[in-house]
């Protein structure tokens, strides 16, 4: 239990230095961008209401006198709102509305995107580790190129190699345009073939890293007594490779998702930029693009809540796995 | 940690890396692109001069071809490639100093300092990194947007990984023999830190720098890419921009958008290659050793049975640790049923390689060069054991020999039950136990060595290193062996428990009557409780004779060595363990 407590504890400070810093940044730089956001949304015919005003001015401050404490407080309120004002990219949609639309897309690609490079990447690591020695070896300094390599040039270059050259797949968008986006099947088989791609670069740029944190503790476990007592104990390869090994090697890589995770976001982020993938990552560059400081804000926000929520939910497996945890010993 | 036993040689800890094909390509890729990058500018011409041959293939005036304004592609990755290395080295050395600083001091200061910096480095690694650069390079306006604003803001966001690496690195090493004495020699901390701790904080550093450069060399590339790098600057990022924008893929110019890349992937492969060799100091487990020794042919073939109540017998067996000196030289042994043969000898002396290789649980680089194995059935029948095919050994393994480890505290999986543990055991050589025999000999096999059944649920950290020994010798019943190989079954308990332990041995050997093979450096204990004893030492068993013999006349100078380096054995041989009775000083 004090595992648990222990844990969401840290997680709330997390999102509260998260918030914070979000309040803070856009005071500390140079430039009024509360001035930019209103002449944008004047250019646009936006009328500038007093509302949208103040909502600008919490998330990205201005001098109103208002003392900081004062409009910190008001700031987390809308931030507990989800009111982060209104797109100008967009306009006039809200920050939240546009972030709405977007996000499944990029939670759907990365999710399934990051559990299959780490069920293909543990796995391999598994097998090098436990095969050592052997022809599998060459593996390792292989995936060191593909971790090497930035996300966005594998992108282009799968792109160019199997979108335009071989015509396999969709170069850009998410989906088809002539489907409307629901559960029918054309759309979701539309969405698929235009994931794969995407999917693929991500798959591909991160798996090393996977392969290659297994396979050092592979190794190092496969050193442990109790292995040796496994096979002492005549258990057939496979039960002592995988519930006696990996088993144990896969708990540092489990702890450590965070950094993985962190890379696995940048790199989708500007991979999305390659694709024109409706997801939160091509948003926040089109946000940028614009000078829509209040869009960007609210997609760090949400970004953040999205990793911090995952870490969270594989530190609760965690404890599942591993028993030691839930006594309270290795929290 | 037991590896191959106290009987294999100790790794060396090695403070360069050991010279190694992946190492020298590393550092070749990393010195080429290095060179390119410092030297390369100076003989290329002006990368901006724009020409009237726009895309041009390579070959002729340009190397690799030109730009769609017809700039020296060449030309433009010398000057990219200086660019970046410039800002990974930049933010490498920043987020290294960053994170030795939240890493390093903190946990060596430890209380509130240390809780407050993990807390901080915790926060700084989940916020996820590129979209907090993106955020802050957005609010910086492009004209104050300078590659050491850049550095900053990588560096500031890149460190927190690392920090946490250090900072558990740094706990073990506070706690180290020579970094007390020196805090109690009154050491100013910083010169503990400096210099007792760093050096061994050495190759962790360097491999966080390493990672953090390609890291950082990646990360602005990405932000290049995305148009939001550092302005008036030239990195194989902005230069994959413009590659972009200009279309060079599509119209097939793969010589303008192609080398960028490849570059950053060569640079950063050379990297990781110098770190496996690293990698391969701090934890030398992971040098890769050859799995499969072509099996040399050994000489003697499986004996026939010396004697009805030979259980095993070894014959001229030699153990060598790759072409080394072997381990186990000429060793030939004999083990009776329901005997305890003691296994005596200093570490290093080949005994837990010897015991090793009667089950053939040596691991490469050790191998058997000579001599064989035989297991004597009690129901007739002799088994070659070093000829045995993979399945056929498993199967005699633990059915017919057991092992208890030495170390019991790592000999039980951490991540699985008790019951689990025993249970495999059964599943595997008993398959056609229906599921609740199983757990009832389970059960039954712990009130055998007196630990309660309701156990069967724990994990092994909840039970004391006593009981997990208890449950290692009740593992090791289970399918009612003939012979059982203990290897300092108790040399990790305290002396109470240790007696408590031997005396159910002896009782459960009395009531099932297998034969022990009982390794000790602690001749004391063996001259109490075994029949025969076996002396070992530089790899060969210098005399084997009953107790009684040993005791009265030791032939070999080493026995007898042995035997007067414990002054204390006065009273009665065995009296303590064999009647229960306190006889004082036997230990």
């Amino acid at each position: 239990m004090r595992y648990y407590l222990r844990k969401f504890g840290f997680y709330l400070a997390a999102l509260w230095a998260a918030v914070t810093l979000n309040f803070f940044i856009p005071r500390m730089m140079p430039g009024d961008p509360v001035s930019i956001l209103m002449a944008k949304l004047q250019q646009r015919g936006g009328s500038v209401n007093p509302e949208a005003r103040r909502a600008y001015e919490l998330l990205l401050g201005t001098d109103t006198g208002e003392p900081l404490a004062r409009q910190y407080l008001s700031y987390l309120g809308n931030m507990l709102h989800g009111d982060f004002g209104i797109s100008v990219s967009a306009y006039p949609v809200p920050v939240s509305e546009v972030i709405a639309t977007s996000l499944p897309w990029t939670v759907v690609l990365v999710g399934i995107a990051t559990v299959l490079s780490v069920l293909v990447g543990t796995g391999l690591g598994m097998l090098v580790g436990w095969r050592r020695g052997t022809w599998l070896d060459a593996l390792v300094p292989a995936t060191t190129v593909l971790a090497a390599v930035p996300y966005f040039w594998l992108a282009l270059v799968l792109v160019a190699v199997l979108g335009s050259a071989l015509g396999w797949f969709p170069l850009i968008g998410g989906y088809d345009v002539d489907f409307t986006p629901g559960w029918n099947l054309d759309f979701l088989g539309s969405a698929v073939h235009h994931g794969v791609l995407p999917a693929l670069t991500i798959v591909i740029s991160s798996v090393g890293g996977w392969l290659l944190g297994m396979r050092n503790m592979m190794v190092s476990t496969l050193s442990e007594d109790y292995v040796l007592t496994a096979t002492a104990k005549g258990l057939p390869n496979r039960r002592v490779m995988i519930w006696y090994a990996a088993r144990n090697a896969a708990l540092p890589s489990i702890a450590g998702f965070a950094i993985s995770l962190g890379f696995v976001v940048a790199g989708s982020i500007v991979t999305e930029q390659v694709f024109s993938y409706p997801g939160i990552g091509s948003k926040l560059l089109e946000a940028v693009q614009n000078n829509d400081y209040a869009l960007m804000q609210g997609i760090f926000l949400v970004t953040t809540v999205a990793v911090l929520g995952a870490n969270l939910v594989v530190d609760l497996l965690y404890s599942v796995i591993d028993p030691r945890t839930r006594a309270g010993a290795n929290a | 940690m037991t590896d191959l036993g106290p009987d294999s040689p100790a790794p060396r800890r090695a403070v360069l890396p050991r010279s190694s094909p992946k190492l020298v390509t590393g550092l070749a890729l990393i010195a080429a692109i290095a060179l390119f990058g410092v030297a390369g500018p100076l003989f290329v011409g002006e990368p901006g001069a724009i020409n009237d041959i726009g895309l041009a293939p390579p070959g002729g005036g340009h190397l690799l071809g030109t730009t769609q304004l017809g700039q020296d592609v060449l030309a433009q990755i010398a000057y990219a490639t200086r660019g970046s290395l410039y800002i990974g080295v930049l933010v490498g050395v920043m987020a290294t100093v960053l994170s030795a600083l939240f890493g390093i001091v903190g946990s060596y200061v430890g209380g509130a300092v240390d809780e407050a910096f993990s807390l901080f480095s915790n926060v700084m690694l989940v916020i996820p990194g590129l979209p907090l650069v993106i955020v802050i390079s957005a609010f910086v306006p492009p004209e104050q947007r300078g590659a050491w604003t850049i550095a900053v803001v990588l560096a500031v966001t890149g460190w927190a990984g690392a920090a946490r690496v250090l900072r558990a690195q740094t706990l073990t090493l506070r706690n180290r023999e020579y970094v007390l004495a020196a805090r109690v020699a009154g050491e100013p901390a910083w010169r503990i830190i400096v210099v007792e701790m760093l050096p061994n904080l050495l190759p962790l550093l360097a491999s966080q720098f390493v990672f953090s450069v390609i890291a950082a060399i990646l990360s602005e590339a990405g932000l290049s890419f995305l148009g939001l790098g550092a302005s008036n600057s030239s990195t194989l990022g902005t230069m994959l921009y413009y590659a972009q924008n200009g279309f060079a893929l599509q119209r097939g110019a793969w010589w303008w958008f192609v080398p960028p890349g490849l570059i950053i992937a060569l640079f950063g492969c050379g990297l990781a290659l110098v770190n496996f060799s690293i990698d391969e100091i701090i934890d030398p487990k992971l040098r890769t050793v050859p799995r499969r020794i072509r099996q040399r042919r050994r000489a003697p073939a499986p004996v026939e049975r010396p004697a009805p109540d030979t259980a095993v017998s070894v014959r001229n067996l030699s153990v060598t640790y790759g072409n080394a000196v072997p381990a186990v030289k000429d060793v030939s042994l004999e083990v009776r049923r329901g005997e305890i043969l003691g296994l005596a000898g200093e570490s290093g002396s080949g005994k837990t390689t010897l015991a090793y290789a009667i089950n053939r649980l040596h691991r490469p680089p050790a191998q058997v060069t000579a001599g064989s194995v035989t297991f004597h059935d009690r129901d007739g029948g002799d088994v070659d054991v070093l000829a045995l095919p993979p399945g056929e050994l498993r199967a005699f393994r633990w059915s017919q020999l057991s092992v208890v480890f030495q170390g019991a505290m790592n000999s039980l999986n951490p991540v699985m039950t008790i019951r689990a543990q025993l249970e495999d055991v059964l599943a595997t050589h008993r398959p056609h136990l229906s599921r609740s025999d199983r757990r009832a000999r389970c059960a039954r096999s712990l009130e055998l060595v007196g630990v309660d059944p309701a156990r069967l649920r724990s994990y092994p950290h909840e039970l004391s290193g006593g009981m997990r020994q208890r449950v290692m010798i009740a593992m090791a019943m289970l399918l009612d062996p003939q012979v059982m190989i203990m290897d300092e079954p108790t040399s990790a308990l305290d002396v109470v428990v240790q007696r408590g332990i031997l005396r159910e041995i002896l009782r459960l050997r009395d009531e099932l009557g297998f034969a022990i093979v009982l390794i000790t450096h602690d001749l004391p204990l063996l001259l109490e409780v075994s029949d025969r004893i076996a002396v070992m030492l530089g790899g060969e068993i210098v005399e084997c004779a009953a107790t009684e013999e040993i005791l009265a006349g030791p032939r070999h100078a080493y026995t007898r060595r042995l035997l007067e380096s414990f002054p204390s054995l006065t009273g009665e041989r065995g009296a303590f363990v064999r009647s229960g009775e306190a006889t004082g000083g036997a230990r």
